[in-house]
């Protein structure tokens, strides 16, 4: 079919990454934004602008606000489907856990109830979920979206599209073709050295955009390689359920030998009884730590089988030291506090397996390495933009002689893909400051100014796209640019407005969460008006004429 | 603060490490020195430099952190100073003459002669 192996990887390349680059740009780009999701929770959640919280005591606040719980009206709207009429008054708590990061002002709680009465599965239960001010026990209002870890973050890998998990096979179909491109990418690349300091950016749009592709993809080339597949490991269960499928009755023997082995038990032995001190248990799990020389606060503790003589308590370490996962679980009884079992040093197949999921979640702590990875995934936007710009500027002018409209089409997807999603988000921080903060369900109308917005640059990208079919530059780039330098300076703006939050006063505090969040999104406008300005040239054919007049002094050069 | 400057210092030997290769390539030794050219002796030492920074920086990395946490660092800086290294010589080549300024010109036939 191919005249060469290097051909047949050009067409990969080309076609899949086009097709899957308008995915891939959404993951991207979000996952970059979601390095950051807890900083964007403060900016969207005034009232949250505090500093970082160890976990609160369990037993004097966390305890009474866990028992005033209540399973969410979503979940039970699901449980009376599966079980096909209406459920049980009572519905027995199972557990309860609190979560907390380094970066976290609000502290996260869950708990867990049965249903009773579901007789396909036996172990049929629903959740509660509230988030907490952990310095007064305050419950924040559910009407707050947290932008950055309940928005954007599930945007990057599940795009919100939740019917059947569609959106994390979506993502992980994408991340795998993002394998393929990276590899085929390689192949086709023919100076890989000689060229890789090379970006010519007064040169021919095609070649321009093509030196920044190579450039951003060769580069960050490690980046990309482990995000994609990392991202594929992390949601593997997802894309290889056998645990839920085929192998079901194994897993749960599995389970339930595990249990046994532990002495962590896997199902309440139904004689009631009383929860000892779990704050003993905190302090004791610390001192344990503290002697392996691991220092560090609680992340996350879980309660099981609440009320049981099997309850127990697991305490798990937040890790801001290393890459992987950690944890060092330590399990402790319930009703008397003794200790049942600490984790052991994981596995070496355990170790992979959380040193790459630990790479992509980044628990750590390390505020160099996080900007690091924004640059990572930004590179890896615009070795996707560049892309897409490659292939229109290749075929615009075959396609303007043909009368074809395929390079149109192709350009107009990838404006609101590029600078339609910017544009999006920061209309989405823009709604955000400006709805009114008693607004019933305010997070549904700023997830709608989100889809609204980003719905109204497609409309203009394909409005506007029409010179694309007379091998022109389509002005929507340039439009859109400007958009994205209003909305964002706006933000900043409304931000001041709404809260007195002004980058002098966050700076002055050195209040990074916000401070950092406006200083980027200045340098998001600053890049667009410069990108905008750029845009104009190439539409004048200015760049192109710089670029004639002074050939034959570059080719003396050459 | 300690960990910061050793970090901020890693950063910059990755910079400087990646200039020196990308001026051990004659195109860009060209963008910065037009009227030299530059000998196969020069073009080894640039590269033991670079490779010699390189390790600078890794060891600076690994001074601060943990292992695996210093390698991920380090493999993020190379794309930054690659990416800083490439806009430079893209805008302001002449920035990196310093960088080579103890090299002395050899004078390219034809060129050396009008400057």
């Amino acid at each position: 079919m191919f005249q060469s192996f290097r051909m047949s990887m050009t067409w990969l390349h080309t076609w899949f990454g086009l097709v899957i680059g308008y995915v891939l740009m959404v993951c991207f780009f979000f996952g970059a934004l979601s390095v950051f999701d807890r900083e964007i929770d403060r900016w969207a959640i005034p009232e949250t602008r505090f500093e970082p919280q160890v976990l609160p005591s369990f037993d004097k606040m966390l305890l009474p606000i866990f028992e005033k719980m209540e399973p969410l009206e979503e979940e039970l709207d699901a449980a009376r489907d599966r079980v096909g009429g209406p459920l049980p008054e009572s519905k027995p708590v199972m557990g309860y856990s609190a979560y907390t990061t380094h970066r976290d002002p609000v502290l996260m709680m869950f708990s867990e109830y049965a249903i009773t009465n579901n007789p396909d599965d036996p172990r049929d239960h629903v959740h509660g979920y509230i988030t907490i001010d952990p310095r007064s026990g305050a419950q924040l209002s559910d009407e707050q979206l947290k932008i950055g870890s309940e928005f954007f973050y599930p945007l990057h890998y599940s795009l919100h599209l939740h019917w059947a998990n569609l959106g994390y096979w979506i993502v992980g179909f994408a991340a795998l073709v993002m394998l393929a491109a990276l590899v085929s990418g390689v192949v086709m690349h023919r100076k890989i050295f000689r060229e890789f300091f090379t970006f010519r950016p007064n040169k021919q749009a095609q070649r321009s955009a093509l030196d920044l592709h190579n450039l951003t993809g060769v580069v960050a080339l490690p980046f990309h390689f482990f995000f994609a597949l990392t991202g594929l490991i992390v949601f593997a269960s997802i894309y290889l359920p056998v645990g839920e499928t085929m192998f079901e009755d194994v897993a749960l023997k599995q389970a339930q030998e595990e249990a046994a082995a532990t002495g962590l038990a896997f199902d309440p032995a139904g004689v009631p009884a009383p929860l000892a001190s779990v704050d003993a248990m905190v302090v004791e799990a610390k001192r344990r730590w503290a002697a392996r020389d691991m220092t560090g606060e609680v992340g996350f503790l879980a309660v099981n089988h609440i009320g049981d003589a099997n309850s127990y308590v697991s305490i798990y370490r937040a890790g801001t030291d290393r890459v992987t996962l950690t944890g060092q679980g330590i399990h402790f009884k319930g009703s008397t506090g003794e200790i049942i079992r600490e984790d052991p040093p994981p596995s070496a197949v355990e170790g992979v397996t959380d040193f790459m999921t630990g790479l992509h979640l980044q628990h750590f702590k390390h505020w160099m390495l996080r900007w690091l990875y924004v640059l990572g995934g930004l590179a890896g936007c615009v070795c996707i933009a560049t892309g897409f710009i490659f292939f229109v500027e290749k075929r615009k002018r075959a396609h303007a002689k043909s009368g074809s409209s395929g390079a149109r089409w192709a350009d107009a997807v990838a404006v609101s893909t590029v600078t339609g999603i910017v544009i999006a988000a920061a209309g989405m921080l823009v709604g955000n400051r400006l709805l009114p903060t008693d607004l019933p369900d305010r997070g549904f109308w700023e997830e709608s100014v989100f889809w609204l917005s980003w719905l109204a640059a497609f409309v203009h990208a394909a409005i506007r796209s029409a010179p694309v079919q007379q091998a022109r530059i389509s002005p929507a780039w340039r439009e859109q640019c400007w958009a994205i330098a209003v909305l964002a300076v706006g933000a900043v703006v409304l931000n001041w407005i709404t809260t007195g939050d002004h980058l002098l006063k966050t700076l002055g505090e050195a209040y990074w969460p916000v401070a950092g969040f406006d200083l980027a999104l200045l340098a998001a406008a600053a890049l667009a008006v410069f990108a905008a300005r750029r845009l104009r040239l190439r539409e004048i054919g200015a760049i192109e004429q710089r670029e004639t007049s002074s050939g034959g002094a570059e080719a003396a050069h050459a | 603060m300690r960990d910061p400057a050793l970090l901020a210092v890693a950063a910059i030997c990755c910079i400087l490490s990646f200039s020196w290769l990308a001026l051990a390539m004659d195109v860009h030794w060209q963008q910065v020195r037009e009227t030299s050219i530059q000998t196969i002796g020069v073009k080894r030492m640039l590269r033991v430099l670079a490779v010699v920074a390189l390790g600078v920086s890794l060891s600076l990395c690994l001074k601060v952190d943990h292992g695996s946490m210093a390698s991920l660092v380090w493999v993020m800086l190379l794309a930054l100073a690659a990416l800083i290294v490439t806009f430079t010589l893209s805008w302001r080549p002449r920035v990196l003459a310093p960088l080579v300024a103890w090299i002395p010109n050899v004078p390219r036939a034809g060129v050396g002669a009008s400057s």
